[in-house]
């Protein structure tokens, strides 16, 4: 029973990094209609710049944890103002391709960087010794990871249902000829999704990297993951990326769990997401909670 | 050579040759390819090269008539690749690397490597018969991951490790070490010329236009009575099929098959070659991978030349490939979408019409 709600805690901290990093994949489909296939990357970034930020030049970590985010997020912003800005009018599978661009590109700067091949782990901040609970054994940095995590989730709901800008997000995501005709600077919209998206995507950077540790085979297979996890949720559907976050962060801890060893399997974790997307895209490719588009000639 | 458009039948617009002029030129230069190794002798390692760029050619013919003719983008063209390869290789692991299956009846298992290729490529595809081309590169990323993982982690596939494949018998024996890389580049070639004529003929077909018009309005092309998922799974089908030719040879060229060849970055690296040689053209089809094959030397001579140079244990070459992809791809896109391809289209108008301007 305890190792049943081992697997649930560590799999509710897993799934909600990811659904922490599916927000901003969402956010920048939801309104540009653009997959963002430098997700995982720009995740990558983010713990990287905190690490750097951390250890390296030697700010207090709550400090710099805020600072990659801001870090992230002007870095999000050039990268869509620089590449995707004008490629705006351009068919849309163009603007998917220059963003597999992005992905080699970045892949390819981390590689060139210590990062790329060795190991990091961050300094601990928090006390080592594990919380007891019902006979299972928690980290301090996994329960703040996840406190985090949620916090963040809360705020950006609140960001697009109640402020100016989250609605003016909505709206574009919604229509955007209409929207331009009130009055909302389409680019800019799209500009700032890139950025919030940067922003989460540091966020679930620096906490992964906090549990986890920096190996770049692992941020880049957590990277991956977001798309099975999006297509899942919905892929315009900010509640749907947060439930399906979770159900896959508790998929592959029981898959670990309790296939692994057996039956001669091993690593399934890592597969059965991908297995779990081919089949959700031949029978349910809207996901759980994404919209049914309807078209006709 | 004409310098204009001169026909007066549809039946004249549809011939690949527009004049004889045209058509001995093109033998010209194709004679050209199969006899300048009797004249120029290259080292092995140049040999090499341009075996895996006319690898690499065929398999862009089949990533382009996906991601070009059909637009659907494609991220899991090197798993396609990797099934062709491992069709080889695990029969040659079953049967034994030095089986007469293996060594003398090579035409056929290409063949066979081909059509296990345009299995994987019809089951992948499915999901095209609801979705559109968003949903389709979430299912070909899905297939490379689990490609990658199977070959990765069962012991059917060696874990990944190199697999054995024999040395290939022709009509005057074995082929020995030193003809070996010379005879398969004159097996690809027939194999280019021949694919190449195949994909040319299948764009005049009733098919190829119907995946052409789809790719432009798909629903258009519904009310037309064509089947645009039909249409879109045939196209990953043959993709498929092209891969596995490609893979099956690269197993007989590398006499083997092993992992990292097939990841997501190779895959990565085949989008870049039918991106950079030009979207939905056969000639950029060749340029392509000439041009990134070319690009990928380069790289690994730069990050020779900077580990010598920079007190470095930075394996430089893993972090300049990806990057010189990525940014290639980046900038075509943003500069040159229709590739090399219009470069070569542009020279061409500018001969024939020469000494005028237009």
């Amino acid at each position: 029973m305890s190792y049943f709600l081992q697997l649930v805690f560590s799999g509710v901290v897993v799934g909600s990094i990811y659904a922490l990093a599916a927000i901003g994949f969402v956010l920048i489909y939801k309104s540009s209609r653009v997959l963002n296939l430098a997700h995982g990357q720009l995740i990558a970034a983010g713990a990287y710049i905190t690490y750097i930020l951390t250890v390296w030049v030697g700010i207090p970590i709550y400090l710099s944890f805020v600072m990659s985010m801001i870090i992230t997020f002007f870095l999000a912003m050039s990268v869509e103002r620089i590449f995707l800005r004008r490629l705006i009018g351009e068919p849309i599978i163009s603007v998917i391709m220059v963003t597999i661009g992005l992905m080699s590109i970045i892949d390819g700067v981390i590689y060139l960087t210590p990062f790329g091949s060795e190991n990091f782990s961050f300094p601990a901040f928090l006390p080592t010794e594990p919380i007891m609970l019902w006979g299972t054994y928690l980290s301090y940095t996994q329960v703040v990871g996840v406190i985090i995590t949620f916090v963040l989730i809360g705020a950006f709901s609140w960001f697009f249902k109640k402020s100016t800008v989250g609605i003016s997000m909505r709206a574009v995501s919604d229509d955007q000829m209409a929207s331009m005709s009130i009055g909302i600077s389409v680019p800019k919209v799209f500009g700032l999704a890139w950025a919030t998206a940067g922003l989460t995507a540091a966020a679930a950077g620096g906490i992964l990297g906090n549990i986890v540790g920096l190996n770049f085979d692992t941020l880049h297979a957590f990277g991956i993951i977001v798309f099975p996890v999006v297509i899942l949720g919905g892929l315009d559907s900010l509640p749907g990326a947060v439930v399906a976050g979770i159900i896959m962060g508790l998929t592959q801890q029981f898959a670990s769990g309790y296939l692994d060893g057996n039956w001669g399997l091993n690593g399934t974790a890592d597969l059965l997401p991908y297995i779990i997307l081919l089949v959700l895209l031949l029978f349910k490719p809207h996901g759980l909670f994404g919209t049914h588009e309807i078209e006709r000639v | 050579m004409a310098t204009g458009n001169y026909f007066t039948t549809y039946r004249e617009e549809q011939r690949i040759f527009f004049t004889h002029i045209d058509g001995l030129l093109f033998a010209l230069f194709l004679a050209s390819f199969f006899l300048w190794p009797f004249f120029i002798e290259l080292s092995s390692k140049y040999m090499l090269i341009l075996d895996n760029i006319l690898i690499a050619v065929i398999a862009v013919y089949g990533l382009n008539l996906v991601t070009g003719f059909g637009g659907l983008i494609s991220v899991g063209h090197a798993a396609f690749v990797g099934v062709g390869a491992y069709t080889v290789a695990c029969l040659a692991q079953i049967i034994g690397d030095q089986h007469v299956v293996i060594t003398h009846a090579w035409p056929l298992m290409i063949l066979a490597a081909g059509i296990t290729g345009a299995v994987f490529g019809f089951i992948v595809g499915l999901p095209a018969l609801r979705l559109k081309h968003l949903y389709l590169l979430m299912a070909t990323l899905s297939f490379q991951l689990i490609f990658q993982w199977v070959v990765g982690f069962m012991d059917f596939f060696n874990q990944g490790q190199f697999i054995y494949v024999g040395r290939v018998f022709w009509f005057t024996g074995e082929v020995g070490r030193s003809v070996h890389y010379r005879f398969w580049y004159y097996v690809l070639l027939v194999t280019v010329v021949m694919l190449g004529f195949g994909v040319r003929n299948l764009l005049r077909t009733r098919y190829g236009r119907s995946l052409v018009a789809v790719r432009d309005n798909d629903r258009a092309a519904d009310a037309m009575g064509m089947h645009p998922g039909f249409t879109k799974v045939f196209a990953f089908g043959l993709a498929g099929f092209f891969a596995g030719i490609a893979g099956a040879m690269q197993a007989y060229l590398n006499r083997g098959a092993g992992f990292e060849t097939f990841t997501l970055h190779e895959s990565i690296q085949y989008l870049a070659m039918t991106i950079v040689g030009g979207l939905g053209s056969l000639p950029g089809s060749f340029f392509g991978p000439a041009a990134i094959k070319i690009l990928d030397l380069q790289m690994e001579n730069l990050a020779g030349w900077a580990g010598n140079v920079l007190p470095s244990s930075l394996d430089l070459a893993t972090g300049l490939r990806p990057l010189s992809f990525g940014l290639i791809i980046v900038l075509f896109l943003m500069f040159e979408p229709r590739g090399i391809a219009n470069w070569w289209r542009i020279l061409r108008s500018y001969v024939k019409l020469w000494p005028f301007r237009y």
